[in-house]
């Protein structure tokens, strides 16, 4: 079993003796940072500390030392992202924290999605994802956007105040079966569910998944609406497509 | 609009009165039911003939939605900036102005640097304060006895429509220095609007900086906004009422601080800890949550959450937030009704003070 002390680098070490709390996730980080190389290990610290020219140089070095893209993307930028997600979670940082860090995790993906496409790696799956109508905050949704393509996925990004409507041509459009929806105001959420309705009414409700979330969003209030899931936040929301995909694939 | 107020039994006070000695955490007759965001709805455009996106820019048609409030909700307050945008508006951003059923909302930001910030010499002719000032003047005709709240989005809340949510809160970690030179620039921006609702005739002003734990820390509010506020809260003019959405119990304490004299809050916040933790600094309003108990709930959820929130001290019964247009008025009416009952059962106490009704001018003729 790994120890910490396995963990070439101290940022990422301190990090995961000063913030984790979780035994599971204690052990699954150290497990994780512990059979990454050190490049990976300093890809991911630059990460957690918001350093986004660190992690461009980074990654580039790294892909011409013949790293491969997808052990970059999972050892360095999602695994750093795991920590800061979990110290949002906790209340360690908020989401200035969380931008900068997604920031630098953007620098080093785009040097990584290109080869990604190029290589035929295939997606778990398609989510479209949109703010719902009437509202044109987008912090949350483009952190789970962020999140999703970390985490395997196609996720075409809608935009704000997405109509009921433009959700339902992009599904078509992109043969897509997940969906999901933020919103901020508390104003605005009833439009998830004229969203849904509006799926009903196209006779394309069975064949999609719909997760919600947002800052006033609960999980009783998607359940109201009719929504299959709820999710806290970007890592939330990044778990919970995978078990409805799942679903789905069964 | 003959009626002012409609006075029941056992109320001496006007509602205007109410409210304000509730503010300040006086001596009331009945604890206050208000709105001091919007309470507008689907229901309430019809009943007033007058609708959304016009309603924003009609001082006429937002004096009559607004007085809905008090009229059909027996609310004692009234608040007709129903939207986010008044200042951003006035100062270039470019605003979407929503439909019948949706808000209004900032399309597109036009600040990057905030040595190119200036307020425009008619700032406060442009239509969004055309309709907001000429409503509040309105109101304050018809209504001389209806508490009117006026609103103001802040420094930091016009930042977010001007620079962009995004920019502006990374920019606390990679360029605070910027950030704090927005904020000052726009700050008299925001003084303005607050001494033009003043002048209006508004009773209180709202002023709302959305710096809740959802978006910053505790000590982001400290380290940006605080001195700030205690800026503002000197020099407001009047009443003033901060609003900030959300989880905001581990800040409450600098709130107080900052000197505000209401804090409308969320129903994330416990309102036993958020007495607790003010102590009497700041009174406290609001609570009511929205998406649960009044847009999906029962009139006999309202109520019932309404009588928790009383019990727990707060000086006066709200909605948490602006009610989604589809709420129905039949919930929104145990606001009221909840403040009543809860009046009635429990005077005289402390706060809730049984007096005879004044005496009627006819009454004093003649009299020491």
């Amino acid at each position: 079993m790994a120890q910490l002390s396995d963990i070439v680098n101290e940022t990422v070490r301190a990090e995961i003796e000063e913030f984790l709390d979780r035994p599971e996730e204690i052990e699954r980080n150290i497990e994780l940072f512990s059979r990454a190389s050190p490049a990976m290990q300093d890809i991911a610290a630059a990460l957690i500390e918001g350093d986004n020219i660190t992690v461009d140089r980074l990654t580039v070095q790294a892909l011409a030392d013949g790293v491969e893209a997808i052990e970059i993307m999972d050892d360095g930028l999602i695994a750093g992202m795991g920590i800061v997600g979990i110290k949002f979670r906790e209340g360690f940082v908020f989401v200035p924290e969380v931008l900068v860090s997604a920031r630098a995790m953007k620098a080093g993906m785009a040097h990584i999605e290109p080869i990604l496409a190029a290589s035929g790696v295939e997606p778990i799956g398609t989510v479209i994802m949109g703010t719902v109508q009437g509202d044109l905050h987008d912090i949350g949704k483009n952190l789970c956007i962020m999140m999703l393509r970390g985490g395997g996925f196609t996720a075409i990004d809608l935009g704000v105040n997405t109509s009921p409507d433009e959700f339902l041509e992009a599904v078509r459009e992109n043969d897509a079966h997940l969906i999901g929806m933020s919103a901020l105001l508390t104003t605005t959420m009833p439009n998830m569910a004229r969203t849904v309705e509006h799926f009903k009414d196209a006779g394309l409700r069975d064949q999609v998944r719909f997760m919600v979330g947002g800052a006033p969003v609960t999980p009783e209030f998607g359940e109201e609406v009719g929504a299959d899931g709820y999710g806290k936040d970007a890592l939330a929301c990044v778990e919970l497509a995978k078990k409805l995909a799942a679903e789905l694939r069964t | 609009m003959g009626e002012q107020f409609k006075r029941l039994s056992g109320e001496w006070m006007t509602p205007r009165r109410r409210f304000l000695s509730a503010l300040y955490g006086g001596r009331v007759d009945k604890v206050p039911a208000m709105t001091l965001s919007s309470v507008i709805t689907l229901e309430a455009m019809e009943i007033a003939d007058a609708y959304f996106p016009e309603a924003h820019l009609d001082a006429e048609q937002m004096a009559r939605l607004a007085a809905t409030a008090h009229e059909d909700l027996g609310l004692d307050t009234v608040m007709p900036v129903f939207h986010s945008q008044l200042e951003a508006d006035a100062l270039d951003a470019a605003t979407w102005w929503g439909t019948v059923d949706n808000w209004p909302a900032t399309s597109a930001h036009v600040l990057h640097d905030p040595e190119d910030f200036s307020i425009p010499s008619d700032y406060l002719k442009r239509p969004s304060f055309e309709a907001v000032l000429g409503a509040i003047r309105l109101l304050r005709k018809r209504y001389p006895e209806v508490a009117i709240v006026g609103k103001v989005y802040g420094p930091w809340s016009v930042g977010f429509h001007l620079v962009g949510i995004e920019n502006f809160l990374m920019g606390t970690i990679t360029e605070p220095d910027a950030i704090r030179r927005y904020l000052e620039v726009l700050l008299p921006a925001s003084m303005m609007s607050a001494h033009a609702q003043f002048e209006a005739g508004a009773d209180a002003v709202m002023w709302a900086d959305h710096a809740n734990r959802e978006l910053v820390s505790p000590q982001t509010y400290r380290d940006f906004l605080l001195e700030m506020h205690q800026q503002v809260t000197e020099e407001m003019g009047g009443p003033s009422i901060l609003h900030c959405c959300g989880e905001t119990t581990d800040r409450i304490d600098y709130f107080a601080e900052a000197g505000w004299d209401c804090f409308h809050f969320e129903s994330q916040v416990d309102p036993h800890v958020a007495k607790e933790i003010t102590g009497g600094r700041m009174s406290l309003m609001g609570n009511i949550n929205n998406p649960t108990t009044l847009f999906s709930g029962t009139y006999d959820d309202c109520y019932q959450a309404c009588m928790n929130v009383l019990e727990a001290g707060v000086d006066g019964v709200a909605p948490e937030g602006s009610v989604p247009l589809g709420t129905k008025m039949e919930v929104l009416q145990a606001l009221a009704d909840s403040a009543r009952d809860y009046s009635n059962a429990h005077r005289p106490d402390g706060r809730l003070v049984v007096h005879d009704p004044p005496p009627s001018p006819s009454d004093e003729n003649g009299e020491a």
